[in-house]
């Protein structure tokens, strides 16, 4: 078992009303799985991602990472926790402007303390398995929208994360460089790294061994 | 980690070159300035720190009681230091000293050379190392101790020790012989002298005649106390002695109504600890011992840092504001809160240490017109010490941690969700922004209002009628080897007769500070009716009131029709009042028990002291065997240039060996206005430098709140509204901060210039339109720095601005 969601209650404040952005998520996540979240527009998608991810807190219920409860922990261990084993990719690629595709790749292996010739090595590989040793000089803004994501996937990967999140990873993309992605995925999860993902796309989420669907905030049976 | 931090730092301070240049130039221009302000506070406030045993020596003064009061003097009579050290326990060792200019004659050159005369223990209670010749004594009888420089001047390159020179001393030219070379005297010394004599070779008038005399007091007196004597004991021991030495005028104060002071004494002697001794004035009732210019001087250092400092905070964050998503970014990919602040913090000390650096080397460029113009001699190589270096180095530390640490504590903070989403509770950090620029402002408004009323003070010192006419009279010293009467009437000679000089005459004082930078004041007390009057003294010489302007209110001047006027004097309006006769023509009074004088006139009272100082009681005597070291010629109002020139050529003339040294007497007021004016510089460039910089801040402000706002003022004019309300809109919210600095700052700036103004007898007028000026101006160059970039943004064109986002 690699992660498990016990009765996750979460809410906002709003005029002294409660407003439930999650209530009563249950999910228990098998290593080894690709799960698809799906549901419309403010269904509460990003908020159970950034949940799982432990970017966001909740008010009630349990939540137990590889046997360790989240919900109980430290902030500084609960992003010791995330560092080690969570990977994120989002819609909006967030790549830092400031620095070469090299050096986004190389960020994540800078704060877990890697020594230089391994981070060397490391990157390399990541850059030469991606197919992007041509661009590791240059800046995201000279790269297009499917080459930023890629980048994104491979700084996601570059830590050896057990589990992927992806938020609408494909949202600024046209079919065919999402079909890349997708693809890329599917050998990701084929080579054991658990991955959740966030879609809108039936045909993205058929890459998925299930589909969970949200409504409001809540799980959606039907 | 660390390179990468670098390098993407480097790169962010690329990207918003402009921030980063408006930041560097800010710091930098502040770190230049606040070394050179520091550096010269520090070396006023380390005077006389050099000698080894700073904390043992003291100078010696005395209180004593009067019928006004108390009064304090530095100066003692010749066998003062003597007879306490016999008499009173704890004096270790101690020196009379005595300063003076003697023209030191060697071969063919003939010089004039500040001098001071000691006793041998000078040499060992002060630190000033002999480097050559003899070091056990270098001033023996008939022998000089000379610096470097002054041996020199006098030598040249010929080796001075054993060498013969003389001095003109008792109306005899006496040979003197050198003893020893003494290292130059360092900056830092308020203990001034190109040669150094023994106490007992002074002339007879000062020394010998006065030998035994306890009512003669002509010096001052430093003493080391002995190990284990505390001041205040020493003081107290010391009151038998006073009683004993003293007592003709103790009962004569007495007899006068002086009251005792609170232990009942009528004169007390005190210690002055030696390092006090440049910041002290004898002039007042009470000891001052006065470090504040120095203080506020490296306040407004500290004001100037603080002021580029904020401007930095403030950027930071609002640029901050741009970064958040680099911020969430990294957070997601594992950035602790500590590798995140030491990212940012890293940046800012980058920017720090460039500013810094650049800071240094522009303080040390600017070093040679920071001495002219401050008059002084500071450099940083005077200061340096460990513990100094220590201190910079922690204090720009500390500066670094603070300016660069608060954003980078900020931004390390966020949530890693809402940095994500680019959210930011903007309230709260425009709360700390506007109350930084508030503070910014408000020191500039002070600043600005500080410069106001010191320029108003000195002008209207410059300006005020004295009493006397300061624009059309040159005074120049009677200084030469020829006796000073014999000069003065080749003078009169020489220029009478000329169209251009109205009259001439000469006194024993000066008016102001002339250029060879003389002034004295010579005060007595006599009784007159069975109590004791006093008095400032000037010898005059003939048509003095006339030559100077001096209104005549009663009576007559000297005149050379009556024999007797040399038993005469003209007193001022409050030397008559001093008198309180009614007639103040018919008082006579009787001086040095026998000689009869009497008042012949009375005069306007004029300021012949400076203006912090209401004007005093002074009377003019004739007396023809008193040297007379000034002149003074009134000329003609036109062509001033010319009759300078005029009267330089008469003195070349008659004594082409002597630097003519005349000034008109409105340049020696200016002269004693020094360091008002030093004041006033330092002041206006603080304060035109913080009003600069705080718009450097502005600026940068207004420029991230317009790009901030792109979107909704393109919305805004689409939807119709004009340039003007935009601009407006965009430019009234730091109007409000400018205006609520000044509501705040102006009690403060009204209480502290008022207060200073008490040190003047004679002040401007303070109204609230300097602070309303002060307020004004810095407003007006608030709402141009910011109109610049507001404007601009207000007239660009809508679509466009709405493409961007
Ligand atoms: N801080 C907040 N305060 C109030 N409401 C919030 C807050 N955060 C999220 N919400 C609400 O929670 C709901 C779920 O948002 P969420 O972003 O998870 O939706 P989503 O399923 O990802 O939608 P989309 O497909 O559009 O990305 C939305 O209705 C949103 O308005
Ligand atoms: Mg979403």
């Amino acid at each position: 078992m690699l992660l498990e969601l016990h009765n996750i209650f979460k809410w906002v404040t709003q005029g002294g009303k409660r407003i439930f952005l999650l209530s009563d998520i249950n999910l228990q996540v098998e290593e080894g799985e690709f799960i698809s979240i799906m549901g419309p527009s403010g269904s509460g998608k990003s908020t159970l991602l950034n949940v799982i991810g432990m970017l966001d807190g909740f008010q009630e219920g349990e939540y137990n990472f590889l046997g360790e409860s989240v919900h109980a922990m430290k902030e500084k261990n609960r992003s010791k926790l995330y560092k080690e084993y969570i990977g994120f990719v989002f819609q909006a690629y967030h790549l830092i402007d400031e620095l070469t595709v090299y050096e986004n790749i190389e960020t994540p292996l800078l704060y877990k303390n890697i020594k230089s010739s391994e981070r060397k090595a490391l990157v390399a590989d990541m850059l030469d398995r991606f197919n992007i040793v041509g661009k590791k000089d240059l800046f995201p803004s000279q790269l297009s929208g499917g080459q930023q994501q890629l980048v994104g996937v491979a700084r996601a990967l570059i830590a050896k994360p057990k589990l992927i999140l992806a938020d609408e990873p494909t949202g600024n993309l046209n079919s065919k460089q999402s079909e890349e992605i997708m693809q890329l995925f599917k050998e990701l999860n084929q080579e054991g790294v658990t991955i959740i993902q966030a879609t809108h796309s039936e045909t993205n989420a058929a890459y998925g061994s299930r589909v969970l669907h949200l409504l409001d905030g809540r799980r959606d049976h039907k | 980690m660390i390179r990468n931090y670098f390098k993407i730092a480097l790169r962010n301070l690329w990207k918003d070159r402009t921030f980063t240049a408006l930041n560097v130039i800010g710091l930098t221009a502040a770190f230049g300035v606040a070394f050179l302000l520091s550096m010269y506070a520090l070396f006023e406030l380390s005077f006389d720190q050099f000698h080894k045993n700073v904390d043992s020596i003291y100078q010696v003064y005395t209180t004593e009681q009067i019928p006004k009061g108390v009064e304090l003097s530095e100066a003692n009579p010749i066998p003062f230091a003597g007879a306490l050290r016999d008499e009173v326990p704890g004096v270790h060792k101690i020196t009379r000293y005595v300063t003076g200019g003697p023209l030191i004659t060697y071969k063919d050159k003939t010089l004039r050379v500040g001098s001071a005369w000691a006793d041998p223990e000078f040499f060992e209670i002060f630190s000033f190392p002999v480097l050559e010749g003899n070091t056990n004594n270098p001033i023996e009888r008939s022998t000089v101790a000379l610096t470097e420089d002054t041996a020199k001047l006098i030598f040249g390159n010929e080796n001075p020790i054993g060498k013969l020179i003389s001095i003109k001393r008792d109306g005899e030219v006496v040979p003197v012989t050198v003893a020893a070379i003494l290292k130059n005297l360092p900056e830092a010394s308020s203990l001034r002298f190109g040669a150094i004599f023994n106490f007992m070779d002074l002339p007879n008038s000062f020394y010998k005649d006065k030998k035994d005399r306890w009512d003669a007091h002509n010096h001052p007196v430093y003493m080391q106390l002995a190990a284990g004597t505390s001041i205040e004991s020493f003081e107290k021991a010391t009151r038998p002695f006073s009683t004993l030495h003293f007592a003709d005028e103790i009962a004569t104060a007495k007899r006068d109504g002086a009251k005792p002071n609170a232990e009942g004494q009528f004169r007390q002697i005190h210690l002055l600890p030696f390092g006090n001794v440049s910041f002290t004035n004898f002039d007042t009732a009470e000891l001052i011992v006065n470090k504040s210019l120095q203080y506020v001087i490296l306040g407004i250092a500290l004001l100037i840092l603080f002021i580029a400092s904020v401007n930095f905070i403030n950027m930071s964050i609002a640029k901050g504001a741009q970064r958040l998503r680099e911020i969430g970014m990294r957070k997601t990919l594992g950035a602790g809160k500590a590798q995140l602040f030491f990212q940012f913090w890293g940046e800012s000390v980058l920017v720090f240490v460039i500013s810094v650096a650049l800071g240094a080397l522009l303080s040390f460029s600017m070093l040679d017109m920071f001495q002219t113009l401050f008059r002084t001699n500071a450099s940083f190589g005077l200061i340096v010490s460990p513990v100094l270096i220590f201190g910079a180095v922690v204090s720009l530390l500390l500066i670094t941690f603070i300016a660069g640490g608060y954003p980078a504590v900020l931004m390390s903070k966020l949530g890693t969700l809402k940095a994500l989403k680019g959210k930011l509770e903007v309230s709260g950090r425009n709360r700390v922004r506007n109350v930084l620029i508030v503070v910014q402002f408000g020191i500039a408004i002070l600043l600005i209002s500080g410069t106001l009323v010191l320029r108003g003070q000195l002008d209207y010192m410059r300006n005020k009628d004295l009493g006397f006419n300061k624009e059309q009279v040159i005074a120049f010293p009677l200084s030469s080897k020829k006796d000073h009467a014999q000069l003065m009437q080749l003078m009169r000679d020489e220029l009478s007769g000329h169209p251009n000089i109205i009259s001439m005459s000469a006194s024993d004082n000066i008016l102001g500070l002339g250029r060879d930078g003389s002034s004295s004041t010579s005060v007595m007390g006599f009784d007159y009716k069975g109590r004791e009057v006093s008095t400032n003294l000037l010898f005059v010489d003939y048509d003095y009131p006339e030559t100077l302007d001096i209104t005549l209110v009663k009576g007559r001047s000297f005149d050379r029709r009556y024999a007797s006027d040399s038993l005469s004097i003209v007193i001022n309006e409050s030397m008559a009042r001093e008198f309180g006769e009614k007639d103040p023509l018919s008082i006579r009074f009787t001086l040095d028990d026998s000689i009869q004088y009497a008042v012949i006139g009375v005069v306007k009272d004029f300021n012949f002291q400076t203006m912090d100082k209401s004007i005093e009681p002074i009377s003019f005597f004739m007396n023809s065997d008193k040297p007379l070291y000034q002149a003074y010629v009134k000329v003609a109002p036109g062509n001033l240039t010319q009759s300078y020139d005029i009267v330089k050529t008469a003195w070349n003339k008659i004594e082409p060996d002597a630097e003519f040294l005349g000034s008109f007497l409105d340049e020696n007021i200016d002269r004693t206005l020094q360091k008002e004016r030093m004041m006033t510089t330092m002041i206006s460039s603080a304060s035109i430098l913080a009003i600069l910089l705080s718009c450097i801040g502005l600026f940068a402000i207004s420029l991230l709140v317009v790009s901030q706002r792109q979107k909704e003022i393109g919305i805004r004019k689409v939807v119709g509204a004009s340039v003007s309300t935009i601009t407006i809109l965009l430019t009234k919210d730091f109007l409000k901060l400018v205006g609520i600095a000044f509501l705040i700052t102006t009690p403060v700036a009204w209480y502290t210039t008022s207060q200073w103004l008490q040190n003047y007898v004679y002040r401007m007028d303070l109204t609230i339109w300097v602070f309303l000026a002060a307020g004004a101006i810095a407003l007006v160059i608030a709402v141009l720095t910011i109109s610049f970039r507001t404007i601009q943004a207000a007239l660009k064109n809508p679509v466009e601005s709405l493409k961007t986002e």
